[in-house]
């Protein structure tokens, strides 16, 4: 009768710890296979951002080709005399752009930022550029200055900087047009 | 032929009032625009991101704007601090008649301007008032044209759902 017993104790334990085993695998397997399809999921993320942006790239090169491409930058520097509100761009007097600053947008220009504000196509040869910038000016009066630009656009692409600047002499913000090649 | 022309302006109803439900913008990235407001503040839509934005596009010559602007402040008033907005925006040529219906009603949402109709162009909006709700990624995710008594209701359920998101 004990020896009956004890071979069925020895079978149960037996039993227990091979499900215990059995178990303690079958949860190792499930945390690999999580850890493997995390990663996947990872790598999926990355191939997706990767062709978006490959994506991005292809599309602006195919609409504006290096050699026909033109783009408007606007800057500030200190803008003590001036709070910019927006800026009108004209290209052989048609208008191109037309954008109004938030108090943020203006806030990171402040702080060295540069916008582009426009990206265009242009033929090779001699373009108009007007720029119209509104705001406030000195004691807090509206304020609209134009600027002109004749430019040359030769093969390759062409960068044009409006820069705001104070003349601190005249107690007046300064309007400048800087091409880049 | 009486039995033909029935069927067609059945089919033109049915046309019609399935065009007026669904709007193409649904599920698509809200365009983005900036706009003088009121307080002579430029806003832009895009600073927004993160919130529930609602954009109402109303004018001072639409009555039901005129019942539905005192319901969608008191839900701007009540939503406002957990990250709901409001942009009012008005189609109007002339900006101070709306600036003083605006001030008349006592709304507190921004009001914004769109007298040169880009904006409205760009959200098809060919009713009055068109409510369009964008959701914290920056989609649009109703549309609703016109406006009847109960559609607040509508509104309320809608953006409290995508408040929970």
């Amino acid at each position: 009768m004990t020896k009956s017993l004890i071979s069925i104790a020895a079978c149960l334990l037996f039993a227990t710890s091979a499900f215990a085993q059995e178990f303690n695998t079958e949860a190792v397997e499930s945390r690999e296979e999580f850890r493997s399809i995390d990663k996947d999921v990872q790598d999926l993320k990355k191939e997706v951002l990767d062709l978006n942006r490959d994506l991005f790239l292809l599309e602006e090169e195919l609409l504006f080709p290096a050699n026909s491409q033109v783009a408007f930058f606007i800057s500030m520097d200190v803008g003590e005399y001036f709070e910019l509100d927006s800026v009108n761009i004209k290209i052989n007097g048609k208008e191109v752009a037309n954008y109004l600053y938030t108090e943020r947008e203006v806030d990171a220009l402040l702080r060295g930022g540069v916008h582009r504000v426009h990206m265009a196509n242009l033929k090779t040869g001699e373009h108009e550029l007007v720029a119209v910038f509104t705001g406030r000016g000195p004691h807090t009066r509206d304020y609209r200055r134009g600027a002109t630009l004749n430019f040359d656009k030769g093969i390759g692409a062409k960068y044009v900087e409006l820069e705001i600047t104070d003349r601190v002499r005249k107690q007046q913000p300064e309007f400048d047009i800087k091409e880049w090649e | 032929m009486k039995t033909k022309s029935v069927l067609a302006g059945l089919l033109l109803t049915i046309f019609a009032a399935t065009s007026l439900a669904s709007s193409g913008l649904e599920g698509q990235q809200a365009p983005d625009f900036a706009l003088k407001s009121a307080t002579g503040e430029n806003l832009r839509l895009s600073e927004y991101r993160g919130d529930v934005v609602m954009i109402n596009f109303w004018a001072t010559w639409c009555g039901p704007c005129r019942q539905e602007m005192p319901l969608l402040d008191e839900l701007y008033n009540r939503y406002q601090r957990v990250g709901f907005n409001l942009l009012g925006v008005n189609i109007d040529d002339d900006s101070s008649r709306a600036m003083k219906m605006a001030t008349e009603l006592g709304v507190s949402f921004p009001v914004l301007f769109d007298s040169r109709k880009e904006v409205s162009k760009l959200y098809e909006v060919n009713a009055m008032p068109v409510t369009v709700l964008v959701d914290r990624e920056g989609n649009v995710r109703h549309v609703h044209h016109g406006y009847k008594p109960g559609y607040e209701e509508k509104y309320l359920d809608e953006i409290r759902s995508l408040l929970r998101e």
